[in-house]
């Protein structure tokens, strides 16, 4: 199989990962729940894995990086923690239902960031326009999910700070890949998943914290700290983090990182953007092809969107399926992307791509849709 | 032996302590924390030589790393002393 679709998750991992997970599930306990060998493993092992994510994302203290399930959840814990219900938010048009779906249920104010594709300066200002006192919270992909739009993160940064507003970044799509430096853009809230660009395995998500004091919990619980005290502990990471620790997926998670970070995100990208070029040219050469990239691909990361003229996107996505090359067809999960890229009728056909891709599975995939689009 | 427990305010934060205080130079050991150290139950305790406190609380003031008591072990007992 030809895998194109790493912005949902990374399929092909180093082979540490694995390895890093058969040994925690073999030798570590649960951290922060025994003073013996198997816990203290597993503490050492947690701690190390926060420290080299805080070390790769500016962050000083490793107990700023909570743990949790995925994206959604930070997002979910972020957005909660700075949006009270019916408050005001402000945020970019590529958001991800991530982040709208909690949004909606808070009955907060939405007010859209709205820009074209790949024109990083309409963001910022829109996002200059849009940012007013009485804003609780600024929201902002880094990268989106269905276009690879690189957003302008810095600029954005940059109006929070002056207005005071507190931003968070949705780095679903970037961590791995792009720097960010959370307490140099005064970030309030950062979050990633741990299973697609830091390839870690599936079950695994982070919350960088850039204060102490935001954070609330969405769960209550256990966290080995604190036991007799009948509300969570007012510190990080164990408020945020209640219940047992997934140590298997953190051992791995430390394995995905520590490859990105001796790969360096910088090759990661530039092998990742090389591919979405060469896929970008050749799905152009294609008559009826729509594709959703500037030249050289500017402000964009290795996802890329396309639309066949006249054809069903889920159909193609599905007959690309049966041929082996497994595409992200529809949505995205991303209406709010869709509608700012005028692709809301129609959705669009992503392909998204990891370290683990070839030119020659570039290739293969262009030959194929060629018949496929006869 | 005579010695002295810091306490910190989770395992975490014992790691962190014990990180900075190891590139200080200054040696210790994490466990859990006996029961009668902990009112509020369930904590991790760095244990240091009785020689090394005052300057280990010195490197960790200076990264706001203060633990949350401080307990000497003289005489096959634990009693809590001022930083």
């Amino acid at each position: 199989m030809i895998y194109f679709d790493s912005a949902a998750t990374t399929l092909q991992k180093p082979p540490a990962v694995a390895a890093a997970m058969q040994e925690a599930m073999d030798s570590m306990s649960s951290p922060g729940r025994g003073g013996y060998p198997a816990a203290m493993l597993a503490a050492e092992t947690a701690f190390q894995c926060r420290s080299e994510l805080a070390e790769l994302f500016g962050v000083s203290d490793p107990a700023r990086v909570a743990f949790t399930l995925n994206a959604t959840h930070a997002l979910n814990l972020a957005n909660k923690s700075l949006v009270p219900p019916g408050g005001r938010v402000v945020l970019s048009g590529y958001e991800h239902n991530a982040v709208t779906r909690p949004l909606t249920a808070l009955g907060a104010e939405m007010a859209v960031a709205e820009a074209p594709l790949f024109q990083e300066a309409a963001v910022a200002a829109a996002f200059d326009r849009l940012v007013t006192p009485g804003t609780h919270a600024v929201i902002c992909n880094h990268v989106s999910n269905v276009f690879g739009f690189i957003q302008p993160v810095e600029a954005v940064a940059a109006i929070c700070r002056e207005r005071g507003i507190p931003l968070i970044v949705d780095a679903s799509q970037s961590a791995g890949i792009l720097p960010l430096d959370l307490e140099g853009l005064g970030v309030a809230f950062a979050a990633m998943p741990g299973h697609k660009g830091l390839y870690g395995p599936q079950g695994t998500g982070v919350l960088l914290c850039g204060g102490e004091r935001a954070a609330r919990p969405l769960l209550e619980g256990g966290t080995g700290s604190l036991s007799l005290q009948q509300t969570m502990p007012d510190f990080l990471p164990d408020r945020l983090e209640a219940g047992t620790h997934n140590m298997p997926g953190i051992a791995g998670l430390l394995a995905g990182v520590r490859y990105v970070r001796q790969r360096s995100g910088e090759a990661i990208c530039g092998h990742e953007r090389r591919l979405a070029l060469l896929a970008a040219e050749g799905l152009r050469e294609i008559p009826g092809v729509r594709v959703f990239s500037l030249s050289g691909l500017r402000d964009q990361a290795g996802v890329l969107s396309f639309l066949p003229e006249g054809r069903d996107a889920e159909a193609l996505g599905d007959a690309l399926g049966e041929q082996g090359i497994a595409v992200r067809a529809g949505f995205h999960c991303a209406p709010l992307a869709h509608r700012s890229a005028g692709t809301l009728d129609t959705g669009t056909v992503r392909l998204s791509f990891s370290d683990f891709n070839t030119q020659e599975e570039v290739y293969r995939f262009l030959t194929v849709l060629r018949r496929l689009l006869r | 032996m005579e010695h002295y427990l810091i306490r910190a305010r989770s395992v975490t934060y014992a790691q962190r302590m014990q990180r900075v205080l190891d590139r200080g130079g200054i040696g210790s050991r994490i466990f859990r924390a006996p029961r009668a150290l902990t009112d509020l139950g369930c904590a991790y305790v760095l244990r240091l030589a009785s020689g090394d406190l005052q300057q280990a609380l010195l490197i960790l003031h200076r990264e706001s790393l203060d633990p949350v008591q401080i307990f000497l072990f003289q005489r096959g007992m634990y009693r809590e002393v001022e930083a």
